[in-house]
Formats: C-alpha cells, structure tokens, sequence
C-alpha cells in the first residue's frame, strides 16, 4: 500500500508501522468517527473511500455537508496525533472501504523507539495537514472575495 | 352710509384674505418648483434603480427559487459546489497566482 503518511520510508520501515495498526473494513454508509469523539487512532485508506462531513444548518434542519474526500493511500483522522485529540469533522463510508486503524499510543511508543521513521512520519503529516490548511485557506479566500463583490454590488 | 362702510370694509377684508391665500398659494407653488428637480431627480434614480433590481437583482430571484427546491437537490448543489471549489483551490495550489485564487466558478448553487 502507497500511504502518504508513510512516504519516504523503506519497505520494512512502513510495513514495521502498518503491523502496529489493524485493519477494518466498514459497510457502506458507515461511520467511521463523528465530530467531537475523542481521536484514539489515525486511519489509511486502503480501498473505497471515505466522505468527510461537517453539520450545516439548512432550512432550519441540521444537515451533514461534504467538505472533503479521502480515497486508497490517503490518511483520515489526524486529530489522533494533534492535541486536544477530538475529531473535527465526521468520516462516513459511501461504500465499502478498509482503512488500518494506527493507535496513537502505539504510535509514538514505535516512534520513541524508532525517532528517524517518527521523523519521517511528522514530515508526512505536516505535509498533510499543510495541504488541508492550504486547500481550505483558498476555499475561505475565494468566498470572502464573493462576498466583496456582493457588498459593493 | 353705514351699509356702504360695512360693505366697503367687508370687500377691503375679503381682498385682504384673497391676497393672502394668492400668496400662500403662489410661494407653494415656488417651493415645490424648487423642489421639482431634486424630487424628480430622485423619482427617475429610483425609478432606474427599481426595475434592475426588480428584474435583475441575482440573489432575490434564486433565493425565492431556491426555497422550492427539494433540500435534497440542493445538498446536491452545495456538495458539487464544494468539489468545484475544493478543485479550483487545487488548481490554485499547483500555480499560486491572484487570478487562479478568484477564477469563476460554474457552480449551480452561486449561479
């Protein structure tokens, strides 16, 4: 599996990491995790996909609204790894998918006794969570400017 | 003699009170004259601004619209919304430039 959470490792490396984890698979319309549990485990997808929601309100009725996907080789559930390890958002399977649950504490025993693939992995993350913040810091941007052009309409 | 006096005063009253109402009436009809152009100016301002917005004004059209599609339909809308913006933010990522940030969007639910 090319996880982008493990790039940059060498084979044994990454298989080492993913042994920590286990593997689910999840129905279609499951639920992998909803917005605000407490975020014991970081998951890859290894098939299918998962749907990133979050609540919106519409016409008075709270509904949950897709602001991301995440398919095979994408990591969901960074909040395991970022304090205060809660959830931001709800990840639903539209179909069947298996993701490998990585348990943080599992994670940073590995990492405290393997640093360089732990560094390996921050980097990953970062990345990660970089591309998110980006994304969305584009998205926020675009709308803003919408909302100028209404104003001065 | 007393009849002619009280006549002569009566008439002296009457064309006094005529006088006055001419006046009043007159200087009013100054003052809306003055007024006139400005009030015109404003009729025919709201009267340009009125129609455009009567027939043109975007969000009033599509929100009166949009309260008699299916909440369905329009979750549908805003999820393609959100896969058209989450592509353009792409887009904008690979090359960052000013014009790729505010490109237009085709999205059916701003549209």
């Amino acid at each position: 599996m090319n996880a982008d959470l493990l790039q940059g490792l060498d084979r044994s490396e990454a298989e080492s990491v993913l042994s920590l984890g286990k593997r689910m698979v999840l129905t279609s319309g499951a639920e992998l995790f909803h917005l605000g549990d407490v975020a014991e485990s970081i998951y890859l997808v290894a098939r299918g996909r998962l749907r990133l929601t979050l609540p919106i309100e519409v016409r008075s009725r709270e509904e949950d609204v897709m602001v991301e996907e995440r398919s095979s080789g994408q990591t969901v559930g960074w909040s395991a790894l970022i304090p205060p390890y809660r959830f931001t958002l709800t990840a639903t399977a539209p179909l069947e998918t298996e993701v490998i649950a990585l348990p943080r504490e599992g994670l940073h025993d590995y990492f405290a006794a393997h640093p360089a693939t732990g560094y390996a992995v921050s980097v990953n993350l970062a990345s990660i969570i970089g591309n998110r913040l980006q994304l969305f810091q584009a998205m926020w941007l675009r709308e803003i400017q919408r909302m100028v052009e209404l104003r001065c309409a | 003699m007393e009849m002619l006096l009280m006549g002569a005063c009566l008439s002296m009253f009457g064309l006094a009170v005529a006088c006055l109402a001419f006046g009043a009436a007159t200087r009013e009809t100054r003052g809306t004259d003055a007024g006139a152009p400005a009030l015109e100016k404003a009729v025919a301002k709201a009267a340009a601004v009125a129609p455009a917005r009567f027939f043109v004004d975007a969000p009033a059209l599509p929100m009166a619209a949009r309260s008699k599609v299916p909440i369905e339909a329009l979750l549908l809308q805003l999820e393609n919304h959100v896969r058209l913006e989450h592509a353009a933010a792409e887009c904008f990522l690979e090359s960052p430039n000013a014009s790729l940030l505010h490109s237009r969007t085709t999205s059916a639910f701003l549209n």
